[in-house]
Formats: C-alpha cells, structure tokens, sequence
C-alpha cells in the first residue's frame, strides 16, 4: 500500500507514521517526493526520527551500527534533508533520547533546518516577486467580462507563484514549534 | 571559564567512568546498566550523541575495532575532566555531612 503525504512538521510525520503503525501498518519505505510504502504487518513496531545532517559514508556506518546494536532497523534516510527513519519492535524501550540534553540538541537540529530551509525560500521568493508583479500589469487596465476571464485565467499561475511564499510559513512554523520544545526543556 | 560540558550531566558521567576500560558502544550502554544497578539506561541517539560530543573534545578517543564496532576509550583529557568532577562532588559530598554549627562557625 502507497500512501501521499508532505509533511513540514517531523513530529506530526512521527506520529502520523505511529497511528498507521497502530492500524497494523508497517512503513517500508519512504521516498523524497513525500510516498511512503506500507504493508501489513501482525508485529507492534514503533517508529522514531532522527535528524542527522551531513552524515556520509564511515560516519554514517557508525551512526547506523549503534543504533542497529540497539534493535533499531533504518527504513531510510534522505541525504537531501537528514531525516533518519528508525523502526522497531514495540518493547520497553521504544524512544530514542533518554535524557534532556540530547532531546534539546535534537530540536535544536531541528531549528537549524527549518532556519536554512525557510531562508532559502525566503531568497528564492525575493527573486520571484522582484522583477514582476502577481499579475500581468496591462490585466487592470481591462474592463468588465474581459477583465475577469483574464483574472480567473491567471489566478492559478498567481497561486503557483505565491508557492514558495507560503514554504516560508509552513518552515516559520515548524522553526517556533522546535523553538518552544528546546526552551522547554532547557528551562526546567 | 569552565568547560560548556561541566558540570557533567549524568550521561556523560557513566560513559566517562565507563570508558575507563575499552568499549563498544553498545557495551557502554550494557556497563551503564550494569553500574547504575539499572537506573541509567542510555538511548541510542543519546549515546551516539554523546559519543560524537566527547570524541570532538578528546575526551574519549577510538582504540580500534571489534568486528565491525568501533571500540572508546577514556583520553587523559578525559580523566582530568573525570578529577575535576570527583573533586567538586567529594566537596558537596563533605557539605551533606558537616554539621549545621560547622556552616555557621
């Protein structure tokens, strides 16, 4: 079974990857463009993710073992944006971070990817809106029912456009959220 | 200015004193286990975490290989950090058992 989901929240994708887990799914596979392969599965298993960046070659064979040795199995990696998928079987000890150090250092990691991913969108739709308006400037000098049919004709493209815009508010999002759980623990 | 990693936190504190024999990382975790009586159980993120922090600051350094493990030890870096640390604790330690006229006088 192939399921579509984007998500830019690593924490809802955790649990949305757990809630199919208690519906007797076990993910596979998950691919960059956001397809994530389950099949059916009698064992409980538990799903947790680890954001490593940068992690090649020697390292991450070392990354991998300790985490192997400790029963976790690695559905995937994305080398593009270092979400580490573990998966395991549900026993007693099911989290990956066992004390508040290196859970805060996780959304720290986590800030710092939102942080680059959401500039880079920012750069990207600074060049996008600079050189050109929304719309085409001569469309507000139309009139009546031509001027709408022009309007709902390029609304779409508008949409499109207003895409990368609306990246920098989903990676915003994500940044505050991992902000406030860092804090969180760094304050108590 | 004190070292960002002191004092340790409990999890540095056990692989430190850990280390002072050669181990796996798995094995960390096992000794962990074993000389907590069970309280300290390490997580495999929190130890490879761990592992990676200590390594940059030679603290624990890579003293070959068993199978495809790679095997840590303790540096002398390490159990300088290890000094300080019991020092500070044996000091604390002598505070919980002077009496409370001690304090004032």
């Amino acid at each position: 079974m192939k399921k579509v989901k984007i998500f830019f929240n690593i924490e809802k994708e955790e649990q949305w990857l757990n809630s199919q887990l208690q519906k007797g799914y076990r993910c596979t596979n998950v691919s960059s463009l956001g397809v994530y392969t389950f099949e059916k599965s009698d064992v409980e298993y538990v799903m947790r993710l680890d954001y490593q960046e940068r992690l090649t070659g020697q390292r991450l064979e070392e990354y991998k073992g300790i985490y192997e040795d400790f029963g976790w199995r690695y559905v995937k990696g994305t080398p593009l944006n270092g979400i580490r998928y573990w998966q395991k079987k549900n026993d007693h000890r099911n989290e990956i971070f066992s004390d508040r150090d290196s859970k805060a250092n996780y959304y720290q990691r986590l800030m710092k990817y939102s942080f680059w991913l959401g500039t880079m969108c920012l750069t990207f739709s600074f060049l996008l809106y600079s050189d050109t308006g929304l719309y085409h400037e001569n469309i507000w000098r139309m009139e009546g029912s031509m001027f709408w049919k022009a309007f709902i004709f390029e609304t779409p493209f508008v949409v499109l456009k207003l895409f990368p815009l609306l990246l920098v508010g989903f990676f915003s999002s994500s940044y505050y959220t991992a902000y406030r759980q860092h804090r969180a623990l760094k304050e108590n | 200015m004190k070292h960002k990693l002191l004092p340790l936190s409990e999890t540095m504190h056990y692989i430190l004193l850990a280390l002072r024999e050669p181990l796996h990382g798995y094995a960390v975790m096992q000794k962990i286990e074993e000389i907590s009586n069970g309280t300290v159980i390490l997580a495999a993120g929190t130890l490879y975490g761990a592992i990676e922090n200590m390594s940059k600051h030679e603290w624990i350094e890579p003293v070959g290989n068993s199978g495809r493990r790679k095997m840590y030890m303790i540096t002398a870096e390490g159990r300088r950090i290890l000094q300080v640390e019991q020092d500070r604790l044996l000091h604390i330690l002598s505070l919980y058992e002077g009496s409370e006229s001690d304090e004032e006088g």
